[in-house]
């Protein structure tokens, strides 16, 4: 029997030259994922997580020295050595389930920063369907590295699919309105508990 | 019905398989010895002690994306009460710092950096987690000072020592090998030990009450 017939080494070099032409079709490192679609927004813009219907709006932030839950009331407030941002958001939530959320902050130094452990009115996630729900999440940060601050939500998948990011700009363009910042900052910052409401 | 090839074919495998046969046996043979002798005269020594630096505090120790100074311990004694068996911990006192210079992210200690070394071969105890503010898993940001922090390991309710050591475990930034086909992605993976510190606990009792 022959082995090598015409007809299997050209399949073989089909297979070749289809490998090159997958490679060519992948775009060049634009984006850290392939698979992830970044919405761009400001605060009081409500922003599409994930497509899935379900919005994320950042309402307010403020700066504070320190903070303490609202519920626990014989807690002492937590201090920092650096600045707490508290972050208040707003969530419409859509039909279908959105992906958890895993909130960073990032600045142009190249921190990233976590939100606090230890406050548990802390926090980010979307209600049940139908409703909306405000709430906070709180961040300690260093005050040298806070300029180009960027809140962003990046949903956790167990599997690789076609998703997005939010990313919301915090508007604190420059090192002298980051400093304005930090020197205006309030002394203590109370964490009020999420409020569930109906979606309107 | 067999061809006078295959005759043939068979003969010289089965000269093959002899001719070195006498060769093979003593080879074997020879194994068997060495493994005997060695084994008669108390087989190989098993690599003992450690070969990470042993510190004493107060000591400031860098290990992966943190640097722990630690100060004090304590080997805290809960009594028996009604409801609750006795029961100690051995609490350790340090600072803490993010010193992340790779990924500037905000991060807390894992549980199995920092792990009590009892000695005497017993298995390490990991900590429960590292609290700073009194906040237990308390997130260290890259760039600020160093942040008062504490954790426990739970011992045997008799458990006493003079001396405790502590085992500090670092991570290495890097990627997982290329060879399974993973991505080249850099991050903070693989704690290996970088030093052990002793420290002289105090014994203290702890009667409940406000924290």
């Amino acid at each position: 029997m022959k082995l090598y017939r015409p007809g299997t080494i050209l399949v073989g070099v089909l297979f070749v030259l289809l490998g090159g032409v997958t490679r060519l079709a992948a775009p060049d490192q634009v984006y850290d994922e392939q698979n992830i679609k970044v919405v761009h927004g400001t605060i009081g813009q409500a922003l599409d997580y994930t497509g899935s219907g379900s919005t994320m709006k950042v309402t307010r932030i403020k700066f504070a020295r320190s903070v303490i839950d609202s519920t626990d009331s014989d807690k002492k407030p937590l201090e920092t050595n650096g600045i707490y941002l508290a972050i208040e958001w707003d969530a419409v939530r859509g039909a279908k389930k959105p992906d958890n959320i895993n909130a960073t902050l990032l600045a142009d130094g190249g921190s990233v920063y976590e939100p606090v452990e230890g406050l548990s009115n802390s926090g980010i996630d979307f209600p049940d369907a139908g409703f909306a729900k405000t709430g906070t999440v709180v961040f300690e940060l260093n005050p040298a590295d806070m300029t180009g601050l960027t809140l962003k939500l990046h949903p956790t998948m167990v599997f690789n699919y076609y998703n997005s990011d939010i990313e919301v700009d915090l508007g604190i363009p420059t090192d002298a309105i980051a400093q304005q910042m930090v020197d205006t900052a309030a002394p203590q910052y109370i964490v009020e508990k999420s409020v569930t409401r109906v979606a309107s | 019905m067999e061809s006078l090839d295959e005759v043939i074919d068979a003969m010289i495998a089965d000269r093959v398989i002899h001719r070195h046969r006498r060769i093979w046996l003593l080879v074997i043979a020879l194994v068997v010895v060495a493994a005997l002798i060695i084994l008669a005269t108390g087989g190989w020594k098993e690599k003992k002690g450690r070969t990470v630096p042993t510190l004493t505090a107060p000591t400031t120790v860098t290990a992966g994306r943190f640097e722990f100074s630690f100060t004090k311990a304590e080997i805290v004694r809960t009594p028996k009460t009604e409801y609750d068996e006795a029961e100690s911990k051995v609490k350790i006192y340090f600072d803490a710092k993010n010193i992340d210079t790779e990924e500037h992210h905000s991060e807390n200690p894992r549980n199995q950096l920092l792990v009590l070394v009892p000695g005497g071969g017993a298995e390490t105890i990991e900590s429960d987690g590292v609290s700073c503010r009194g906040e237990i898993n308390w997130v260290l940001v890259y760039g600020l000072p160093p942040e008062s922090c504490s954790t426990t390991f739970k011992v045997d309710p008799d458990f006493a020592a003079k001396t405790i050591e502590v085992g500090v475990l670092g991570e290495t930034y890097e990627a997982v090998s290329g060879v399974f086909g993973a991505s080249d992605n850099e991050f903070w993976q693989n704690e290996a030990p970088v030093a052990v510190v002793r420290l002289d606990p105090a014994v203290v009792t702890d009667n409940g009450g406000s924290k």
